[in-house]
């Protein structure tokens, strides 16, 4: 009975933990959604803790500021670095965990070394290269960073290894299907779960973004969420209802797009850690 | 023999699959690295003149300016205080979450919005909470009697830096915990059942048993985030750069208190003077950094997980 009462008791009080943690966690991102429906005056008077009623006036604000335009480079930033890394991880994890040939060890380990190395590395050469292709003024540089993803490939690499077996392959070779046939029709079907999870590792590096854009991107045209939303700050600098507003809506749709597929996105970060 | 001309047959397709990902990083990673290794070399803005310096670069780097050793000293403190934060913090949550039952979900799902969450927005956040007369740290303490008046934590060059530690912590605790969550869910439950068969209580588990089977999983968390907390800058640069920057839009924090290496790069390399051969210098400097780091961290890992096993 007492061994009963203290598990209770025991549990009771994890359960208060959690609460009070999460709140605390939670607590930043509350006051940016409370904030943003205030008028910027109004900030400074108390401390908010329920929704104002400027919500509209706000939204209005951050729209004519070009957010849509920002928000709309931001997707297809977004999308685009997904289906262009996501292609060139699948290809090369396929190649690399399906089929024995001359070179495949160094191919690995290389995959494997380069993932250490620091981005800033390559950064000014990247800017300078990029300037040289005249792609500065497009949204590409953004796009083409993500090309060649290291941890990507090598995730490929372990997710065909562990749920493609070599004998539905050669299954496959028997009934006369070609290598990419067999990619495009067996081997990928199989790493469904894979592709997800790292097409949603990509979406989400590239949607949060900031020292790339900041470096390449100068036209306002151009501006990702992220670009946008830290211009508008410096721009006008009093309006802070508007700038929570704008925040706050750079913040939405993640938080939105988890919410709906937490499994995947938990599953993804996960896999690289629990498996390397 | 016919299996051996059967792998000839198909043997462009290995290479062929391969392709796609060595052109794109040839192209996009490896060409501007070697870019970079050649200009940190020379001294150049961008448009004018290459002028050949030599390893010059290097040598002002190390003897005529303070800032970089200050800036690698930052960063190496930032990283020495919010690693292990975060990793016990983690291991700590994953544990309490574990066998939670109601509500794991929710709290898993909200403990890990920090990290999805624009950068950007972090630093103005944090920038805003703590800001000297709006901020609602101010207002909380002073509301409860903690403090008399606002305290300009912003303006402070250790409170500065034990709030990027806190943004650091904040934004990274829900992975750690995630990871530490599919580590634990990964293990194998007889041996709990055997522990729990002869009598060792919950925390004894933990501690004896768990703690030392995740050894894997902690090796990755402390070597991943040696490597990304080396390069620490959007957390120091946009807490300083957003609601900060309207008072005081001054560089690194007080003092220079929150410079970090890759901070100090940007401003190089991309600042008004935009010295392309310097910050190159300095990305490269930085590297040779992290690979030492990552080197000695594997070999401690590594020594002492050879004699556990």
């Amino acid at each position: 009975m007492n061994r009963k009462i203290q598990r209770k008791a025991g549990a009771a009080c994890k359960q208060l933990v959690l609460i009070v943690m999460t709140l605390i966690m939670f607590f930043p991102l509350f006051i940016v959604f409370i904030m943003g429906t205030y008028y910027s005056e109004d900030i400074f008077k108390g401390m908010p803790i329920l929704p104002g009623n400027y919500f509209i006036e706000n939204l209005k604000m951050v729209l004519s500021k070009g957010f849509l335009q920002a928000f709309l480079n931001s997707v297809i930033v977004s999308v685009f670095s997904v289906l262009l890394s996501v292609s060139v991880s699948t290809l090369i994890g396929f190649g690399l965990s399906k089929y024995r040939f001359k070179g495949k060890k160094v191919i690995l380990a290389f995959v494997v070394a380069v993932m250490m190395i620091p981005s800033q590395v390559s950064l000014i050469g990247y800017m300078l290269e990029m300037r040289k292709l005249g792609l500065l003024t497009t949204l590409l540089p953004l796009i083409f960073t993500w090309a060649a993803h290291p941890l990507g490939a090598f995730l490929m690499v372990q997710f065909f290894s562990d749920s493609v077996p070599d004998e539905l392959l050669e299954s496959g070779r028997i009934d006369g299907c070609s290598e990419p046939g067999l990619f495009i029709r067996i081997a990928v079907p199989c790493i469904r779960p894979g592709i997800a999870t790292l097409a949603v590792l990509i979406f989400l590096g590239s949607w949060n973004n900031y020292t790339l854009p900041v470096i390449l991107i100068n036209k306002q045209e151009l501006f990702t969420i992220p670009l946008m939303v830290n211009t508008l700050s410096n721009a006008f600098r009093s309006d802070y209802g508007a700038i929570m507003c704008a925040l706050g809506l750079s913040i939405l749709p993640m938080i939105v797009l988890f919410s709906l597929c937490s499994k995947t996105f938990i599953k993804g970060i996960s896999a690289g850690a629990v498996k390397g | 023999m016919k299996k051996k001309s059967a792998f000839k047959k198909r043997n462009k397709w290995p290479y062929l699959f391969c392709l796609p990902f060595i052109l794109a990083y040839g192209i996009f990673s490896l060409y501007p690295m070697l870019y970079s290794l050649q200009l940190s070399f020379f001294d150049w803005n961008g448009f004018g003149e290459k002028v050949f310096v030599g390893i010059q670069n290097y040598v002002t780097l190390f003897t005529k300016d303070p800032l970089f050793l200050k800036s690698l000293v930052n960063t190496v403190i930032l990283m020495a205080f919010s690693t292990p934060i975060t990793v016990l913090l983690g291991l700590g949550v994953a544990y309490l979450l574990f066998d939670v039952g109601r509500g794991k979900r929710l709290y898993q799902t909200v403990n890990f919005f920090p990290y999805i969450t624009t950068p950007v927005a972090i630093g103005f956040i944090f920038s805003y909470l703590f800001d000297w007369q709006s901020g609602y740290i101010n207002k909380i303490f002073t509301s409860i009697g903690i403090l008399d008046e606002p305290f300009f934590w912003l303006g402070s060059e250790i409170a500065s830096k034990v709030i990027i530690v806190i943004m650091v912590v904040w934004r990274w605790l829900g992975y750690y915990m995630v990871i530490y969550l599919a580590a634990m869910t990964a293990l194998p439950s007889d041996v709990y059942e055997a522990a729990a068969v002869d009598g060792a209580g919950k925390f004894t588990i933990f501690t004896k048993i768990t703690v030392p089977m995740l050894k894997n999983t902690t090796k990755f968390l402390l070597i991943t985030s040696l490597i990304g907390g080396l390069q620490m800058f959007e957390e120091p640069k946009l807490l300083f750069g957003g609601w900060a920057a309207l008072g005081n839009g001054q560089t690194g924090g007080p003092g220079y208190t929150a410079l970090t290496t890759v901070w100090k790069f940007y401003n190089d390399a991309f600042g008004l003077d935009s010295r392309l051969g310097y910050g190159s210098a300095i990305a490269y400097t930085l590297f040779v950094v992290i690979v030492t780091f990552t080197i000695v961290g594997f070999r401690i890992s590594r020594g002492r997980g050879d004699r556990d096993e």
